[in-house]
């Protein structure tokens, strides 16, 4: 029976794995329902104008078209609109445009093609405004005003907007004597930095069909990672008195890493439905739609200060940034907020002063990434630390190693740091001594060689009540279902929630089934799946669950021997006391007696982890409690082309403190998929408007993702587990955290080997080419 | 136009539009769904299957020049349930997370590893190098790869 006690921490085989390598793995555009029409829809190409009328009547007679709508043929106002925390969205313009990818009209039709041909026979006039891209621009004075009706929006308390601006959101957040943060300080540092906007390109585009039944009941299906928020916007937006009234069906992602968290085209695809009671309405957006059309990430500008002693003892920190969150506001608010009190990375500073700006852009809306508003800060301090090393004459490891948060210290949010948040010092050591394993070659006549380190930390951004909810049921011959709301967008939950439940269960894991279909009439509350936190949050409440489940095991045994429960115990076969058992199936069902009657119950559980002691944000200093933080340190080695400026990664390390790795192939995979995203990030990847306001970068070669001849020669994943006291099995979260340092991690051994110091990304070879070639002017 | 095309071995006829690609046949006509749709461009390599034993893009092959071709999407790589040598290869070595670009890296290879089964190295990755995967970082995928080569070789 002991044999099934190992389960946590094997590379067992992902659950998933023989429908996604047969094709057979169901995702939003391979379902297929009867009576179904294809959506379509024109978007404004102009970032920034007034609606003056739009001429829908010749589309709405061609061939195959079942409806052509806008804004304002629907009747849209002020009164329709959505959010979470600023209800500044309607589901398509209704007056005004404000990035050039926003919806004007939609078709619904027969067939793609006839949407498609409808949609050139609708004619826009538009008003056109100045626009604003820039966030730094565009809390100026002159800025264009992108919403007049900010501050009229209705939002939650946390997020106070700044009317007649183009600021949705001003986080600022005071440690200590903030007005006079460099006081102490015998030394300073400063610069800016520009983190551009980037788009997740999970190679899934997005995806929603929607129907609305003869009795008025939603049902919407989508590659979402957020059915319960989705069910809450849409309840709220349709009025729906009664969640049982709206089915919302998940099924396998293709990828989301944050672009398929919240909302994106749900409300719209639900709203067009509902002109064609009884079809099914399906939107699944081009290539160029995903780059234009939903969410982007980053998009940040800002300036950082440093103050130290000559030690290299930091003192003190003042940051301001600026996120370019673009057309509407609501789903960068949390971004911003986090951002704000991460950027001191993890680090300990006496003062802090932080601010942080969501502002309104003529882009895209801007949402949750992978890293949600930490590889933006991470980004500055390290570039900073490294400036500060420089100018101390110190040795950058020596000074990180110094400053890295130690337990007893506080954070930013003045929380204080135990032991048990995991050990930063030991990654980073770790880091430096795999790196060194390897000798870095000495310059030579083609290459510069190149070798950094830093430190990382990450929290997980939930909400103060984030909960995760299972139901479970014993079946008959003891295998077990399992029912999350948890969404298997790759990251491996089906596979890694089954071995925290085998192992607590001490049953084979093959016997366990996690369902990887979501719908919300039949799968428990989760709140989504975002902020590395399924593996924590859900695997709790899977353990939570299976406890029970033994328990009533022993309850089912306790009447049939009329013993104390206590006494009786349960080994994953039987349940026994002294020298008397009964097996599992005798009990599974309550125990039935050799006449036929039946005592106890079959066993049927549920378990729950709500996330305890998350506050809001204190409006005047800031302060609040979020989540526990996950500790890290990446280290690369790198050459530099001197003749064409191309960077090559040689060996990229990561060490992160995972509290316990349920599934070591699969966390590696985190983190090896993760790191190609920063070294995308740092290297290669950048979102681009042109003259007239419309984004160039809308396929997968303007926007260059990371390919296979990108990778590192070497990569190494360090796990330290230090275990994390309520997580499962001491795990902790760990699937966002590698995307976290590449940019600056490579930009300082850039900058170490060439002295040439970059303070943006991406670095593309180009550019690399040029700063070299400028530095031997 | 009318059209015939072998499908994993089994005859269809068609009636397309010449501007109809292979993916959409596929997809769209006989719900052989297995073939992914990430770009509709060319650029990410989700929609490869193997035509006439070569690896191709269908999203950008148009139908029309397909008369009498043979066609092996992901549906046809495996039978009775039992995995190829390829599929079994992506599991082994985790190559799959979301599972979007997997079934066009497991045609590419089968196309690739039915011609060559002794391709070097270099050209493994360099049919790798056609497609895009945003999860797993490549190394997993390479290591299914050599793992696949290494699988058909011994059996």
């Amino acid at each position: 029976m002991k044999l099934f006690n190992k389960v946590v921490g094997t590379s067992i085989p992902r659950a998933d794995a023989h429908e996604k390598v047969t094709g057979t793995a169901l995702y939003i555009d391979d379902l297929r329902f009867p009576r179904t029409l294809k959506m379509k829809v024109l978007r404004a190409g102009v970032p920034h104008a007034i609606i003056n009328s739009i001429e829908i009547s010749k589309a709405i007679d061609m061939p195959g078209v079942h409806k052509v709508f806008t804004g304002k043929s629907l009747n849209l106002d002020k009164n329709h609109l959505f959010g979470t925390c600023i209800f500044d969205q309607a589901p398509l313009a209704i007056d005004k445009v404000r990035h050039a990818g926003e919806i004007v009209a939609v078709v619904i039709a027969e067939t793609e093609k006839q949407a498609l041909a409808a949609i050139k026979n609708i004619d826009v006039d538009f008003k056109e405004l100045p626009f604003i891209l820039d966030p730094i621009e565009a809390v100026g004075k002159e800025a264009p005003l992108i919403h007049e009706q900010n501050g009229k929006y209705h939002h939650v308390p946390t997020f106070v907007p700044e009317p007649q601006t183009n600021i949705f959101y001003k986080y600022h957040l005071k440690k200590g004597d903030y007005e006079h943060v460099f006081q102490d300080a015998e030394i300073t540092v400063e610069d800016n930095f520009e983190y551009p906007l980037m788009n997740h390109a999970a190679i899934e585009p997005h995806g929603a069909i929607a129907q609305w039944d003869h009795t008025g009941e939603l049902h919407l299906w989508s590659s979402s990672q957020a059915p319960f928020v989705l069910r809450e916007v849409l309840a709220d937006y349709f009025k729906i008195k009664q969640m049982i009234k709206i089915h919302i069906h998940i099924p396998y992602l293709g990828g989301g890493f944050g672009g398929k968290s919240d909302y994106t085209i749900e409300p719209l695809v639900a709203l067009a439905a509902q002109l064609v009671p009884g079809y099914h309405v399906k939107f699944v957006l081009t290539r160029k739609e995903v780059f234009i059309g939903s969410v982007l990430g980053r998009g940040m500008k800002g300036h950082m200060k440093l103050g130290a002693k000559k030690d290299g003892t930091l003192v003190g920190i003042e940051a301001t940034q600026y996120f370019s969150d673009g057309a509407y506001g609501d789903t960068g608010c949390n971004v911003v907020l986090a951002a704000g009190h991460n950027c001191v990375g993890p680090y300990f500073f006496p003062k802090c002063n932080l601010k942080s700006f969501g502002v309104y852009t003529n882009s895209a809306p801007v949402g949750a990434f992978r890293g949600y508003g930490h590889p933006e800060g991470q980004f500055m301090i390290e570039r900073l630390l490294e400036k500060l090393a420089l100018k101390l004459g110190m040795e950058y490891d020596d000074l990180r190693m110094k400053n890295f948060l130690r337990p007893a210290d506080t954070n930013s949010l003045g929380q204080i740091i135990n032991e048990h948040n995991g050990d930063i010092r030991k990654c980073f050591t770790q880091t430096i001594t795999k790196l060194n394993e390897i000798p870095l070659p000495p310059e030579d006549e083609s290459f510069f060689y190149g070798r950094a380190a830093v430190g990382l930390i990450k929290s997980p951004v939930q909400t103060a009540n984030a909960s995760s909810n299972v139901f479970l049921k014993f079946n008959e011959d003891l295998t077990v279902n399992i029912s999350t709301g948890g969404v298997e967008l790759g990251q491996g939950s089906l596979t890694v929630l089954a071995q925290i439940a085998a192992q607590t269960l001490h049953i084979p894991v093959s016997n366990i089934r996690i369902n990887y279909e979501i719908n919300t009439q039949l799968t428990p509350y989760e709140w989504q799946t975002v902020a590395s936190m399924t593996t924590m949050r859900v695997g709790n409440a899977i353990i939570s669950a299976c406890e029970k489940s033994i328990t009533q095991f022993k309850q089912n045994a306790a009447l049939v021997w009329d013993y104390a429960l206590n006494d009786i115990v349960y080994d994953g076969t039987k349940v026994s006391y002294q020298d008397r058992f009964l097996d599992l199936k005798e009990l599974v069902l309550g125990y039935q007696y050799s006449d036929g009657h039946t005592v106890g119950n079959p066993i049927l559980t549920t378990g729950s982890s709500v996330v305890r002691n998350v506050t809001f944000p204190d409006l005047e200093t800031g302060q609040y409690q979020p989540y526990e933080w996950t500790f890290g340190s990446q280290g690369v080695d790198l050459k530099i082309n001197k003749k064409t400026g191309e960077i090559t990664i040689l060996h990229f390390v990561t060490a992160l403190d995972a509290g316990k790795v349920i599934n070591p192939a699969l966390a590696r995979g985190q983190v090896t998929g993760g790191v190609m995203q920063g070294i995308g990030q740092a290297l290669k990847e950048k979102i681009v408007y042109d003259e007239s306001g419309n984004m160039t970068t809308t396929n997968l070669r303007r926007y260059a993702i990371p390919r296979l001849s990108d990778m590192p020669e070497k990569f190494s994943c360090i796990f330290i587990e230090t275990p994390q006291p309520d997580g499962p099995f001491g795990a902790r979260p760990i699937a966002e955290h590698p995307a976290l340092g590449p940019p600056s991690v490579i930009l300082n051994a850039i900058q170490r080997v060439t002295g040439i110091s970059f303070t943006s990304i991406p670095v593309t070879k180009e550019r690399m080419l040029n700063a070299l070639k400028a530095g031997e002017k | 136009m009318e059209l015939t095309i072998i499908i994993n071995k089994k005859d269809y006829a068609f009636s397309v539009d010449p501007s109809d690609s292979l993916l959409s046949i596929l997809r769209e006509h006989l719900s052989l769904t297995g073939t992914k749709n990430g770009c509709s461009q060319g650029h990410c390599g989700a929609c490869t299957v193997v035509v006439n034993g070569k690896a191709v893009k269908s999203c950008i092959t148009k139908a029309k020049k397909l008369e009498n071709a043979e066609v092996l999407t992901i549906e046809g790589v495996s039978s009775n349930f039992i995995l190829h040598a390829i599929q079994e290869a992506f599991i082994e070595a985790t190559a799959v997370q979301c599972g979007f670009c997997t079934p066009g890296y497991i045609m590419e290879l089968y196309a690739l590893l039915q011609a060559d089964p002794d391709a070097e190295k270099e050209e493994i990755h360099k049919a790798l190098e056609k497609h895009l995967c945003r999860c797993t970082g490549y190394q997993p995928i390479i290591d299914a790869a050599l793992l696949a080569q290494e699988k058909i070789k011994n059996s």
